[in-house]
């Protein structure tokens, strides 16, 4: 039995060595290395229930966390099983070598993050997703070694080999020959991270586009929760892109504020109390958004050796981009997108709706709701990997491929057609209308008038798209996954036009109550071209 | 500005000079440079001719992820963290790393992956010593497997016997969790790292996330010589 990932992210590699564990061998694709993965971008810490957290805590206390700051549509049993299995994570963390920031005790510390009711985000400084990436580098390169795990790089991806709602691997591109390569297997897991690109720079990896997505949509796989999109609140704006200033600043005592008549406004403190700053990320950047003032963030006040020992990263990267001393002056804020809690729909095991398809990480679309938790992307990537491996472990290998040949020379063709161009017309182009799009008709307020602007202009991209002649200087991977993109932003325009309510991360100024007949997870199929948006009102993908 | 790149169509090919004139914001990175003269919807040379787009690896432009190492005015740096306000002069000139093989432009192939694994520089079994220098496992755990390191060893050639410092350094990373197998990696770090070095340091000033890789060659060092200093 074998398994294709797609993606070495944290997710990635989770699944990757549970189903080494397993004896099962895998097949890790990615363009590039895990290093350089948006895994290692994640700063603040993980939450998890750990026997050693403070007395009154729970494993049911985060789960009603959890569960409130996704404004309940997270989904009760999956959001049970991914608390329930943080202590275990983080044991397994700590046993393939993850340095986690300890107490005088040696003891894991924890600090306070938004929208927890205790403090349990277990973290490694400022860096948590880099300690963790390298610690699962060094797991992955145990079962290389034995031949349990082989990774291929400079392979993106390109389809899924589907043929009657079942997955039997993936069709990949050869970065370096410029070539499609079939790879068959018995289980494909996706992990491809969330769909930034749709936005230009973010926070993020520029390598996450939500491709994988897209296309995948396209071939039949359902699509979930488009609309939530959370904005971190505290970015630091630079010439190059918006960089997160970690939640662990204002965990560790900062304090939000803008200038009127010269004199400080901590305007979330006056609104929601000591622990306004600390409110979840949806409510911070609306407040920040809705002030309409420049915002800064003040953690001067803490000493020097606290911030050199918890925040160094932070101190640094204010200095770097921004010539901003944190020792002495306040953070200039925005926010900016930063997180997709939508993705691929998957069941409790992680399976999409295309059988032998399975989805982990930011690309799934589980756990976190209209809004996630700071701390619970990284226990999610882990579980959800263990999830998915657990699962596959289970299943039996078909072994017996139905005949994709015609399809991929169909594919090749297309490929062949485009490269073959001489025309300039650059995809960027059309890449970097998509993002201001999105960025001005799907921001952190929304209204129908925008997102039907928004589709409207979507839709005419995609139907340029099929006339466009690529540029061919522009990497193939860039210009074939154009329309796939596209598609995914149309639908997620579309979702969120459908959803007239305001809920979690999703504001929409024309509709700005919740309301309980949406208090369900928005699915949409794509048929025929067309995008059919329903609430799951049956649970089907709670179970 | 003037802006001078050595390119490469595939590894197979020649590489070549091609030259760009930059306009865009002073206050942008080597890798805001690029980005800029990509993003021009229509990409041409100094000389007016149409050219293809400059290729380059990216990820997290921020200086975390390592992906955009290469030589901007003959030094080595990550293109994110490189500022056009620092550079001296009317020119600037990118090269990729020249310790490994070129694949397309900007872009190597940076083989300390398969190096690592080769050599079973992995884990195990955790078993950490006791008195752990927590703080050096953190800093360590943070190499971002860049090439600048290597780029400016004076005894890195092809890394066939000698493999550089992020190899001494993720040694230590499994000598420090797996007592049990650290005699075992400490043979391996003297065998393809220990006696080479020539301890010039280069690796440590140049290092972005400033890695104290003598700090690990010490701990290992004295596992090698069986000096009874074996804690972390």
């Amino acid at each position: 039995m074998d398994a294709l990932i797609i993606g070495s992210g944290i997710a990635g590699m989770a699944c990757a060595v549970r189903l080494a564990r397993h004896g099962i061998h895998v097949t890790l694709i990615s363009p590039s290395l895990s290093e350089h993965s948006e895994s290692v971008m994640a700063a603040g810490g993980i939450n998890a229930m750990l026997t050693e957290n403070d007395e009154g805590d729970s494993v049911e206390s985060h789960v009603q966390d959890t569960l409130k700051g996704g404004s309940y549509i997270g989904g009760e049993e999956a959001v049970r099983g991914l608390c329930g299995h943080g202590e275990e994570i983080i044991r397994f963390l700590e046993s393939i070598g993850t340095v986690f920031s300890v107490d005088g005790e040696g003891r894991p510390s924890r600090r306070a993050f938004g929208g927890q009711s205790h403090k349990r985000t277990y973290y490694c400084g400022a860096s948590t997703g880099k300690q963790i990436v390298s610690a699962l580098v060094m797991e992955t390169r145990r079962f290389e070694a034995a031949g349990m795990i082989t990774r291929r790089l400079k392979y993106s991806f390109h389809s899924g080999l589907i043929k009657d709602g079942i997955c039997y691997g993936a069709l990949l591109f050869n970065l370096e020959r410029s070539r499609l390569e079939a790879f068959f297997s018995d289980f494909t897991v996706i992990a491809t991270g969330g769909q930034n690109a749709l936005f230009g720079k973010t926070t993020g990896s520029t390598m996450c586009d939500g491709y994988a997505a897209g296309r995948l949509f396209m071939q039949g796989a359902d699509l979930k929760n488009l609309e939530f999109i959370q904005y971190h609140p505290t970015t630091l704006e630079t010439p190059q892109k918006k960089m997160l200033i970690s939640e662990a600043v204002r965990g560790e005592g900062g304090r939000l504020f803008y200038l009127e008549n010269g004199e400080r406004v901590y305007f979330m403190e006056d609104k929601y109390g000591e622990k306004g700053n600390l409110m979840t990320r949806d409510i911070v950047s609306r407040e920040i958004y809705g002030c309409g003032k420049d915002v800064f963030l003040d953690i001067s006040f803490l000493d020097g050796q606290t911030i050199d020992e918890r925040l160094p990263e932070v101190r640094d990267l204010c200095m770097k981009y921004r010539g901003i001393d944190i020792k002495k002056e306040p953070i200039p804020v925005t926010p900016s997108v930063h997180f997709f809690m939508g993705g691929l729909a998957v069941h409790l095991n992680h399976e999409t709706s295309i059988l032998n398809l399975f989805a982990v990480g930011e690309c799934a679309s589980m756990y976190h709701g209209a809004n996630r938790l700071g701390g619970n992307s990284l226990l999610s990537a882990m579980y959800s990997g263990f999830v998915a491996a657990d699962e596959i472990s289970g299943r039996y290998s078909h072994r017996k491929y139905p005949d994709f040949s015609t399809y991929m020379e169909n594919e090749r063709k297309i490929l062949n057609k485009d490269y073959d161009s001489r025309s300039s017309f650059p995809v960027f182009y059309i890449r970097d209308l998509l993002s201001v799009t999105m960025n001005d008709d799907l921001g952190i307020v929304r209204d129908e008038k925008n997102l039907k602007k928004g589709r409207k202009k979507t839709d005419y991209y995609l139907s340029v798209a099929d006339k466009l002649r690529y540029d061919r200087s522009v990497s193939q991977y860039t210009n074939y996954s154009l329309k796939a993109m596209l598609t995914l932003a149309g639908a997620t325009l579309k979702a969120a036009e459908e959803r007239r309510e305001s809920r979690g991360a999703h504001y929409r100024s024309d509709y700005n109550e919740t309301k309980d007949e949406y208090a369900y997870a928005t699915l949409v199929s794509y048929i025929n071209g067309d995008y059919s948006v329903r609430l799951d009102r049956e649970n089907i993908y709670e179970s | 500005m003037k802006v001078n790149i050595l390119r490469r169509e595939t590894r197979d090919k020649e590489p070549y000079w091609e030259s760009f004139i930059y306009n865009g914001p002073e206050d942008n990175s080597v890798a805001g440079l690029l980005d800029y003269i990509n993003y021009n919807d229509d990409i041409r040379n100094d000389k007016g001719e149409k050219t293809t787009r400059i290729d380059w690896e990216c990820s997290c432009i921020q200086g975390i992820c390592g992906a955009c190492a290469m030589i901007v005015n003959d030094k080595p740096v990550l293109a994110c963290e490189a500022f056009l306000r620092d550079i001296e002069g009317e020119e600037i000139t990118l090269r990729p790393l020249s310790k490994f093989p070129v694949i397309h432009d900007l872009v190597v192939e940076r083989p300390m992956h398969e190096i690592l694994t080769d050599n079973n520089v992995f884990i195990g079994e955790y078993s950490p010593a006791e008195n752990r220098d927590f703080q050096q496992d953190y800093n360590a755990a943070k190499c971002l497997k860049c090439g600048l390191c290597i780029e400016v060893c004076p005894k890195y050639t092809d890394g066939r016997m000698f493999y550089g410092a992020p190899f001494a350094n993720d040694c230590y990373l499994v000598a420090a969790r797996n007592e049990q197998k650290a005699g075992e990696i400490a043979e391996i770090y003297e065998k393809h790292f220990k006696s080479e070095c020539a301890y010039d340091l280069a690796c440590e000033k140049i290092c972005p996330m400033g890695i104290k890789f003598t700090a690990s060659m010490k701990k290992l060092n004295s596992i090698k010589r069986g000096d009874g200093d074996r804690s972390f």
